[in-house]
């Protein structure tokens, strides 16, 4: 029943799952994102935080920073949240559908973050905050464009060729990510790893990482 | 600033600060509105619509009126009718009360408590639903934050 239009940029469909009018696919591509995300995302959930240790310098002394399980917990469950959103967001085969799993990620971004209380950190996350709720702006601009212009949403038919979608849609959508995911404003996130607890302030720049490689090849091929 | 700085250094300074991010983000956002506004005439609407709207200021349930026959089966737009096979059954009604509102008073109708089904619903719920479940998910995960930060004791 399905034929997925862009075997020159996925390959073939490899399994299809069907939600109503939302149909995610699995093809090559999207599988490896999908596979990259499920072991971020099981690594998340088993392991660990770390603990990191502070070292006077010209000296014999350190001491190691204390872990609060509140904030421990807190962080594994915004965690494992982004990281169900990246699941969703890298095999989804509706534009709408990708610009809320995309916002989903930059809301769980903040919350990994929120909690912290170093001043630097949490200037940081501020300026974040402020650009992930502004980017929803061109994100569901973008999937509001595309529906205008196209009369619909699925990838199944915006990536045949037949429907031409506005540059200004693609464009928005990028910007979209580009403020969800931060993918090329990297000071944001430096001033963010300063924050204690990986493996889950990880999961941040995994899921922008994967969220970005997505929204390349939804724009390509629309 | 030093005079005899590069073009790149300048620029990386500035880009380095996090406090200059939002203006960063902002700038390349009214750049890109900017292109669109000017590309806005060459983008035609395109007419045959998936999720349709229509307005019918006479109805008694005029801007909550979201389409559909009551107690009856509504014809819904779907992208792939086989995947929705009871598209047109699940919220085409309205409550007996709503109805009587409907009938009995021109604007009441647009109160909160006649909640009509109709078209809308069809779509959010049916056709579209995975969209309904990560909206909630959304907003689950951002009320997490909020009482997260309330009420974490100082």
């Amino acid at each position: 029943m399905f034929d997925l239009p862009t075997a020159n940029i996925g390959g073939p469909d490899l399994f299809v799952l069907e939600f109503g009018d939302i149909v995610a696919y699995f093809s090559p591509y999207t599988a490896a994102l999908f596979v990259f995300a499920l072991i971020f995302t099981v690594l998340v959930i088993v392991s660990r935080p770390e603990r990191q240790v502070d070292i006077a310098f010209g000296g014999d002394a350190y001491y190691t920073k204390v872990v609060d399980p509140d904030l421990l917990r807190f962080q594994r469950f915004m965690a494992i949240a982004c990281g169900l959103a990246t699941l969703g967001a890298v095999v989804t085969g509706d534009v709408f559908n990708f610009t809320l799993f995309a916002s989903m990620v930059g809301i769980t971004n903040i919350g990994i973050v929120a909690a912290y209380r170093n001043r630097h950190v949490l200037n940081a996350a501020f300026q974040y905050g402020i650009v992930a709720m502004l980017a929803t702006v061109p994100l569901f601009g973008g999937a509001a464009i595309v529906l205008a212009g196209t009369g619909t949403l699925s990838m199944w038919e915006l990536f045949g060729g037949a429907m031409a979608v506005p540059l200004i849609a693609k464009a928005f959508l990028v910007l979209g990510v580009m403020g969800e995911g931060m993918a090329p404003f990297y000071i944001a996130k430096a001033e963010i790893t300063r924050a204690q607890g990986a493996p889950f302030i990880l999961m941040v720049h995994v899921s922008s990482l994967l969220l970005f490689l997505r929204v390349t090849e939804i724009v390509i091929s629309m | 600033m030093t005079p005899n700085r590069s073009i790149i250094t300048r620029i990386s300074v500035i880009i380095s600060r996090v406090e200059n991010l939002t203006a960063l983000y902002a700038l390349l956002a009214i750049v890109v509105v900017v292109l669109g506004l000017v590309s806005l005439p060459f983008i035609a609407y395109h007419d045959d619509q998936l999720y349709e709207k229509t307005l019918d200021p006479a109805s008694t349930l005029d801007p909550y009126d979201r389409g559909g026959v009551p107690f009856g089966t509504t014809p819904v737009k779907a992208q792939y009718p086989e995947n929705s096979p009871y598209a047109g059954y699940v919220t085409a009604y309205l409550t007996p009360f709503s109805q009587w509102l409907a009938d009995t008073t021109h604007h009441m109708g647009t109160t909160i408590v006649a909640h009509p089904g109709g078209i809308i619903d069809e779509i959010l719920y049916n056709t579209r639903g995975l969209d309904t479940v990560v909206e909630t998910s959304i907003l689950f995960v951002a009320f997490g934050i909020a009482s997260y930060l309330f009420r974490r004791d100082d």
